[in-house]
């Protein structure tokens, strides 16, 4: 079942969710919503589903217009961030509500709603919970029984909401994980919100990043990793490093310092270079186009080393990442004298100067 | 010995638990347990014979019925619409709900008697609401309808006030669940909302209906006290002891006494097995 959402604008008294978007989702594809709070991503996730009602626009499953549609009549499968799970019903008696509240012509039988139910609680490998109530399980095992329960109705589209978000970090990587494993078995059109740039880039096939309301960028995660849309997309997507630069019409780049006021020369342009933590290079003697910098702070996190350095010319911080055994190599320590150079910067002409 | 000296070595973050249980137990006792305890000694004193004529005479039994059936009717009455006002006041916003919110709690504040005689003038043959009634031939002071009315009354606080934190809590997103999968509202509110509140609902509707029961000021204004029709065991005891027959009175207070535990206990078992597997 695809999705087309066409022209959609919500409104919350003064704040403006949902601002014009349009977008259009793909059968069988696993698409993540990626933004900041406040980005109006739940909001469009809502709207789909028909816990919100747009204030103006369409949406379509396949060509149907379900716009006006409720929420119960619309075959989604919602799952929430914090699970949902009625409390004071079994684990079986949970994943088995979306058949049994049908209505009695469609409902199936007995042993044929148990057939189901315990072959979802495999799915999720959690058949063995059945007889249990959702506050003797862990986050991670209910938010895996609230996904059955959502599978349970066979539903057009998989709607999940910030699904990982209040789970430790371990348990997070390893559902996400086995998410894009399920979703390769089963292949129902899924959107999923996040504001974690690693689960996007990790679980989905398509990336839709959003900021105030509109979608920034949309692509493959190697696309809108590689080649972000713009300033916003770039600082969204990992921990990112801003020099002033001059473009020359060749292409050619130079980092300068925001205190350089000589003139421009020729066909010479200023703009913002973009370069992430583990694009650059550090050298512990000066080189052609290398910045001098002074180390700060070092860090050690796992197998990476995180410095911060400050640049000389301007004073202003650098956040670098490189592995630690690179960094070893290099025999610096906090308060040394070194040199920087970008491997891969994006630049974005004319960008806040 | 040792077992004492390691749970004193447990320092809790506000200690003081000798002295809090000791006043309490102190307080419980002046003013529970030792009335509770002089009244049922005081019946002893009686001899069985005595006792039993005292708590069965006839209009002791028409009382009895009278009063635990329409306090039963009363808080059955206030589960109902109780549940249905903390809903308006949780779920809605509107000009004067705090105002409706506030006026729910007046059956707490204000006088019984100023209740009952308030309800009279009401529901009489010749007032505001009861001369619609008169040509049907129904009529609400002076009989049962009125005790029930009065124990009505006085009982709408306690389910408003025990549900209404329970649905001001309720997660939305269980209702967002249970309608994603298919589920009609009223589905919804069955098999969601409804076992949500189903603890609180029982505590309110155990609270209210014990208030009914051991109501005096307002109800004695609104049913006329035809013997055998519209007595209330509280007033009954209040009239022997008027007549200076204390043991009378202790026997039907005792009477009142065991059948409220045994009913109160009956309906936190109810909670309990409801609230059990939240």
């Amino acid at each position: 079942m695809s999705i087309h959402i066409e022209g959609v604008n919500k409104r919350f008294g003064d704040f403006v969710a949902v601002d014009n978007v349009n977008l259009a989702i793909k059968t069988g594809e696993l698409t993540a919503l990626l933004g900041p709070s406040g980005s109006g991503k739940t909001t469009l996730l809502r709207i789909i589903a028909g816990l919100e009602h747009a204030d103006s626009g369409v949406v379509r499953f396949n060509s149907e217009d379900i716009t006006g549609q409720h929420v119960s009549e619309r075959g989604v499968g919602f799952v929430f961030q914090h699970y949902a799970l009625f409390k004071h019903m079994t684990v079986f008696e949970n994943v088995a509500y979306g058949l049994t509240v049908k209505p009695k012509k469609l409902r199936p039988s007995k042993a044929e709603i148990a057939k189901k139910v315990h072959k979802l609680l495999e799915l999720v490998q959690l058949d063995w919970t059945a007889d249990r109530y959702p506050s003797q399980l862990s986050g991670g095992q209910r938010q895996r029984i609230a996904l059955a329960r959502a599978l349970a109705v066979e539903p057009k589209v998989l709607l999940l909401d910030e699904p990982f978000g209040a789970l430790d970090a371990k348990v997070r990587a390893e559902l996400r994980r086995w998410l894009r494993r399920l979703h390769d078995e089963i292949h129902v059109t899924s959107v999923f919100v996040t504001h974690d740039q690693e689960e996007a880039l990790e679980v989905a096939d398509r990336i839709v990043v959003m900021n105030k309301g509109r979608i920034e960028q949309d692509g493959t995660p190697e696309q809108v990793y590689d080649n972000p849309a713009n300033p916003f997309v770039y600082e969204f997507l990992g921990n990112v490093n801003l020099f002033h630069a001059r473009v020359k019409a060749s292409g050619e780049t130079k980092f300068t310092s925001a205190s350089d006021d000589s003139a421009q020369q020729g066909d010479e342009q200023d703009g913002l270079a973009y370069v992430r933590a583990h694009e650059i290079e550090v050298l512990t003697s000066a080189e052609p186009d290398a910045l001098p910098v002074t180390l700060d702070l070092i860090t050690m996190v796992g197998p990476t080393a995180r410095l911060e350095v400050l640049n000389q010319q301007d004073g202003k911080l650098v956040h670098i990442e490189l592995p630690k055994e690179q960094f070893k190599a290099l025999n610096l320590k906090s308060g040394d004298a070194a040199w920087i150079k970008p491997k891969y910067s994006q630049v974005f002409l004319g960008e806040g100067i | 010995m040792e077992s004492v000296m390691s749970s004193i070595r447990i320092k809790p973050v506000i200690p003081g638990f000798g002295l809090t249980m000791g006043f309490s137990v102190l307080y419980l006792s002046l003013l529970l347990i030792i009335p509770v305890a002089g009244l049922i000694l005081f019946t002893l004193q009686m001899s069985w014979e005595d006792f039993w004529r005292a708590v069965s005479h006839p209009q002791v039994v028409a009382s009895y019925k009278l009063s635990f059936l329409a306090s039963f009717i009363g808080a059955s009455i206030n589960a109902v619409f109780g549940t249905l006002v903390a809903w308006v006041l949780v779920r809605y916003s509107f000009p004067g709900k705090r105002i409706i919110d506030g006026l729910v709690d007046l059956p707490f504040a204000l006088p019984t008697a100023v209740a009952g005689i308030a309800l009279v003038t009401l529901y009489a043959s010749t007032g505001w609401v009861g001369q619609y009634f008169e040509p049907f031939g129904i009529r609400i002071a002076y009989s049962q309808i009125g005790v029930v009315i009065a124990l009505t009354y006085i009982g709408l606080p306690f389910v408003v006030r025990t549900v209404q934190p329970v649905l001001a809590d309720f997660e939305k997103e269980l209702e967002e669940a249970s309608a994603a999968l298919g589920a009609s509202r009223l589905t919804t509110i069955r098999r969601v909302i409804f076992p949500a509140i189903l603890p609180a609902l029982l505590t309110g509707y155990a609270l209210a209906f014990a208030r009914a029961v051991g109501e005096y000021g307002s109800v004695i204004f609104i049913s006329g006290n035809l013997p055998y029709r519209t007595e209330i065991t509280p007033l009954l005891i209040v009239a022997k002891a008027e007549q200076y027959d204390y043991h009378g009175a202790a026997a039907i207070g005792v009477v009142m006494l065991g059948a409220a535990f045994i009913l109160l206990l009956l309906i936190n078992g109810l909670q309990w097995w409801a609230s059990r597997r939240g």
